[in-house]
């Protein structure tokens, strides 16, 4: 009890300076009892990197003590790789309890490869074994198990649900027929719907649609609804199936499209709002993939109202043909919402634009921004006098939407764009019709870009800049150059960005005579030079270094990673022996990415340093190389005290299996 | 849209974790990378690590860890939310407190109290219980990391999110409309002080004693040591007999602390072992 007269805090110190010294393994252990739970916390993490796991698995058999239990199993299933072959060991004995917390350490770990062991213990005469083996496999995905848990499906209640459960987590397609067997007709339909869903393959939507027509209770509907869509969404081509039950739906689905009516204009509340967003996006599918015809107006009139129901503007233009034959009723629907909806929507071709244009002078403003949008949509130039007017004199939603239609016309249609960049035109315009020039490149209007460049508004210069940066021309390069001294610091960096975007010698050039000057724009300068990856600048940023402070040091690093020099690796190693960890910390990153087999003494020394973020990098370094000794060391990472060195340890691990050698490297 | 390095996001959380006691492990680092991704976008930083690089080493660092507060936790609070513990407040703990302090007001402590709404809740739940602070029986302070919130709750105008719990007569009784917006009408905001203070800065302490202290929804960004810390911080400020309210999803279950759990209107709160 000991542990209980000083503070946490005090205690946890006092484990970190005991666990690392010889003998320290016993206070590691006794603190996995300890009373605070940030002791407990720290000691399991101690325990995976410094226990073994035969002595951890003495704790977990240790049927007494579950405070002991508990934490030995935690500290097991922290161990991850490094762990697992001793569970698998266990897997030979006879205890069940200790076979059952194999079985869930295993799972947990989620180490594949350990899952072709647990197959004979899917039958095991103890049910709970046989549940904790059935669970296991369906974790960690063991197709191999699937003959097996089919065969399962006939066994007794929790075997069956265990199974079920297992299957759909495994995905495979071979279990689809099985499970059917299950529904609608079973206390196991619904699980078995579940399952379905995961699996989500192709073959069961031709048995799955038709039940929605005649299964009419809510606790089996909603999650068959799911499934369905599930199903047509991940369907190479869900049209042929969904045709059939369409002409069903369309004559005796009264009921269903009642329902769907409801999930469709439900409101989520706070309570529900997850399975009702579920729910609603299922439904959508459904009626966009069957073309049901009494929904549309109720589907497009949810798209226009929800300000985050944009995404049925993409299901619905997976499924065109299946809304074209209605579009024209559609776009003069009584309803603003559904109008809008349907020229969100609609695909048009020349033969639409008088209805279209009519839409234009709709009283409501978001119809009229979403003609804009269909007009622009058509890619016909003649409706260029359109949109400009609305640039000119609609509202900011419908400017907007004018400039983004504009984009899409040819450089020619293009040129009256001029009337909105003249002196004089309101700010928005200009800026509107600025944004279309950084879309499409229209040469005729390079004077008048460059010029706007200059302008007093710093709203008018930054869009003038985006828009000057498509001109290939040396002027706009002066441009973006002077625009590097510009007087607003966020025009600067945006200048020096669209500088990177365009590249070429003359940019690199500027950039690096801009090295010399110490002021807030370096640090900037030293990131585009990365950016640009440009080989000449590399010695200027290395001969910089000394003189520059932290920031920009790192910044320096970061950069020479960009650009790679053929001596980045010896400016690392100079870096990795740095005072400053922030400076290690950085060299060691670079060294996990670009170090060979020459620096695996490195990565290695590397491996066991203090820091995690060194050994972070050191396990990702090491997975690059492979090789026996990498993996030795990796073994050892995948069981760090930090989670996420132990995890990017895991993953390198995971990796295909090299030969490190030099000549292999 | 690019994933976040976890170990980028371990690296800036251990920053926050030692600057502001706040922590971001597991799950939560998640939450912390979609909170700063837009942050990141207008700095121009492409990853959680050249932003933790940012905040130690650039010139403007100490003012982008000044917003930062702000940015990674959620300010989500509005008017009378969770009220029963107000009503237990009210019923059962000041008139029990009231005999042990008949010579001054009693002094209750809003920590975390994001930009006012739970302790003007409370100054009004005091109101309308008929304990209005003229009588000096009382006294609110109310505490917050940000500054930011704190200014807004001193200015104690309100969007209607803030009003969601309010009926129309709550609204007109206890608020005046301006431009859109919520006043709290200034007889509510007498007795109510606000500072702002980070709870878990090295050597930090409360000033002065109180009776009550509500710290709800605000532990759940603490790990572990700093929850401790915290709760610890609390212990020493209540006096002998003293009360800690926690939100309902937080509990002091297997800590070492003096404060014990008892069970008062039907609620789990906190009392302070009193002096023997």
């Amino acid at each position: 009890m000991t542990s209980l007269l000083t503070a946490p805090a005090h205690r946890l110190a006092a484990l970190e300076a005991a666990a690392r010294v010889p003998g320290g393994e016993q206070h590691i252990l006794a603190a996995l009892e300890d009373t605070a739970p940030s002791v407990r916390e720290r000691a399991i993490r101690l325990a995976a990197r410094y226990v073994e796991p035969a002595v951890l698995g003495e704790l977990v058999a240790d049927g007494e003590n579950a405070v002991r239990r508990n934490a030995g199993l935690s500290a097991l299933e922290r161990q991850g790789p490094y762990a697992v072959p001793h569970l698998v060991a266990v897997l030979d004995r006879d205890d069940p309890e200790l076979l059952l917390f194999a079985l869930q350490s295993l799972s947990r770990i989620g180490f594949g490869s350990a899952g072709l062991a647990i197959l004979p213990l899917l039958s095991h005469p103890d049910p709970n074994v046989a549940q904790a083996a059935i669970e296991a496999v369906g974790k960690l995905r063991v197709r191999e198990a699937v003959p097996a848990l089919c065969g399962l499906l006939q066994r007794d209640l929790w075997i069956q649900l265990a199974a079920i459960a297992a299957l759909g987590e495994i995905g495979h397609p071979a279990a689809v027929a099985p499970l059917m067997a299950f529904v609608p007709d079973s206390v196991l339909a619904e699980p078995a719907v579940q399952a379905l869903r995961r699996i989500a393959a192709p073959e069961s939507l031709e048995p799955l649609l038709p039940l929605l027509l005649t299964v009419r209770e809510r606790a089996l509907r909603d999650p068959l609804l799911l499934a369905v869509a599930v199903v047509i969404e991940l369907h190479p081509d869900p049209e042929g199936p969904a045709s059939g039950v369409a002409r069903d739906m369309e004559a005796n689905g009264g009921d269903l499209v009642v329902y769907l009516g409801q999930l469709l204009t439900a409101v989520p509340e706070d309570g529900d709002a997850e399975e009702a967003e579920s729910l609603l996006r299922a439904a959508a599918t459904l009626v966009a993939a069957t073309g049901l015809a009494e929904l549309h107006p109720v589907l497009l009139a949810r798209l226009s109202a929800d300000p985050v129901a944009r995404w049925i503007e993409g299901l619905l233009a997976r499924f065109p043909e299946r809304l074209a034959p209605r579009l024209h009723a559609l776009l003069t629907h009584a309803d603003p919402d559904v109008r809008c909806g349907a020229l969100r929507v609609g695909s048009f071709g020349p033969g639409d634009l008088p209805l279209l244009v009519e839409h234009l002078s709709d009283p409501r403003l978001a119809v009229r921004t979403a003609a804009c949008l269909a007009l622009g949509r058509m890619g016909l130039d003649p409706v260029a006098p359109l949109l400009l007017e609305r640039l000119r004199r609609g509202e900011p939603p419908e400017q907007a939407a004018a400039a983004q239609g504009l984009a899409r016309l040819s450089p020619e249609a293009l040129r009256e764009l001029d009337g909105c960049l003249e002196p004089g035109m309101a700010e928005p315009v200009v800026v509107e019709a600025l944004a279309v020039l950084t879309r499409t490149t229209v040469p005729a209007l390079e004077p008048r870009v460059l010029q706007l460049a200059e302008s007093p508004s710093a709203a008018v210069r930054l869009a003038a800049l985006r828009a000057a940066a498509r001109f290939t021309a040396a002027k706009a390069e002066v441009v973006l150059l002077r625009a590097l001294a510009d007087r607003h610091q966020p025009i600067q960096t945006e200048a020096l960005e669209l500088l990177v975007r365009r590249g070429g010698d003359r940019a690199v050039t500027m950039l690096v005579a801009m090295l010399g000057t110490a002021d807030s724009l370096r640090f900037h300068v030293i990131r585009a030079l990365g950016h640009c990856r440009a080989p000449s600048a590399a010695s200027r940023l290395r001969s910089l270094y000394p003189e520059c402070g932290p920031l920009e040091q790192l910044q320096i690093v970061w950069s020479l990673l960009r650009i790679a020099p053929p001596w980045l690796s010896e400016f690392l190693l100079l870096r990795l022996v740095d005072q400053d960890l922030d400076m290690r910390r950085a060299a060691a990153q670079g060294l996990s990415e670009v170090a060979c087999f020459d620096h695996l003494p490195v990565l290695l020394a590397m491996a066991e340093d203090p820091d995690w973020d060194i050994r972070n990098s050191a396990a990702r370094g090491l997975g690059r190389l492979g090789g026996a000794e990498a993996r030795t060391a990796l073994l050892t990472l995948a069981r760090d005290v930090e989670s996420v060195v132990a995890a990017t340890a895991r993953a390198a691990l995971e990796l295909p299996t090299r030969d490190a050698s030099p000549s292999a490297v | 849209m690019t994933s976040f390095q976890p170990a980028d996001l371990k690296l800036l959380g251990d920053l926050i974790q030692e600057r502001f006691g706040l922590t971001f492990e597991g799950v939560r680092q998640d939450i912390l990378g979609s909170r700063l991704r837009p942050r990141l976008r207008e700095l121009r930083l492409d990853s959680p690590r050249a932003y933790y690089e940012y905040l130690r080493f650039h010139p403007r660092g100490d003012a982008e860890f000044d917003r930062l507060p702000a940015l990674i936790t959620n300010n989500e609070t509005y008017f009378f939310r969770e009220t029963r513990q107000f009503e237990i407040l009210i019923e059962h703990v000041l008139p029990e407190r009231r005999p042990a302090a008949p010579s001054r007001p009693l002094r209750l402590l809003s920590a975390g109290c994001s930009s006012g709404e739970e302790p003007y809740s409370l100054a009004i739940a005091l109101h309308d219980a008929g304990l209005p602070p003229a009588a000096r029986s009382w006294e609110i302070d109310a505490c917050d990391l940000n500054p930011e919130r704190i200014a807004r709750a001193r200015e104690a105008l309100y969007d209607e999110t803030s009003l969601r719990a309010c009926d129309p007569e709550s609204r007109r009784r206890y608020f005046s409309v301006e431009g859109g917006r919520f006043r709290l009408k200034d007889r509510y905001r007498v007795g109510v002080r606000f500072f702002q203070s980070n709870l878990l800065a090295p050597g930090f302490a409360l000033d002065r004693p109180y009776d009550v202290i509500l710290c709800r929804n605000l532990l759940i960004y603490f790990g572990d040591a700093a929850f401790d810390r915290l709760i610890g911080l609390f212990a020493s400020a209540l006096v002998p007999g003293g009360y800690l309210f926690l939100g309902h999803s937080e509990s002091l279950f297997d800590r070492d602390t003096e404060l014990l759990p008892v069970v008062v209107g039907g609620s789990v709160v906190y009392r302070k072992t009193a002096k023997p």
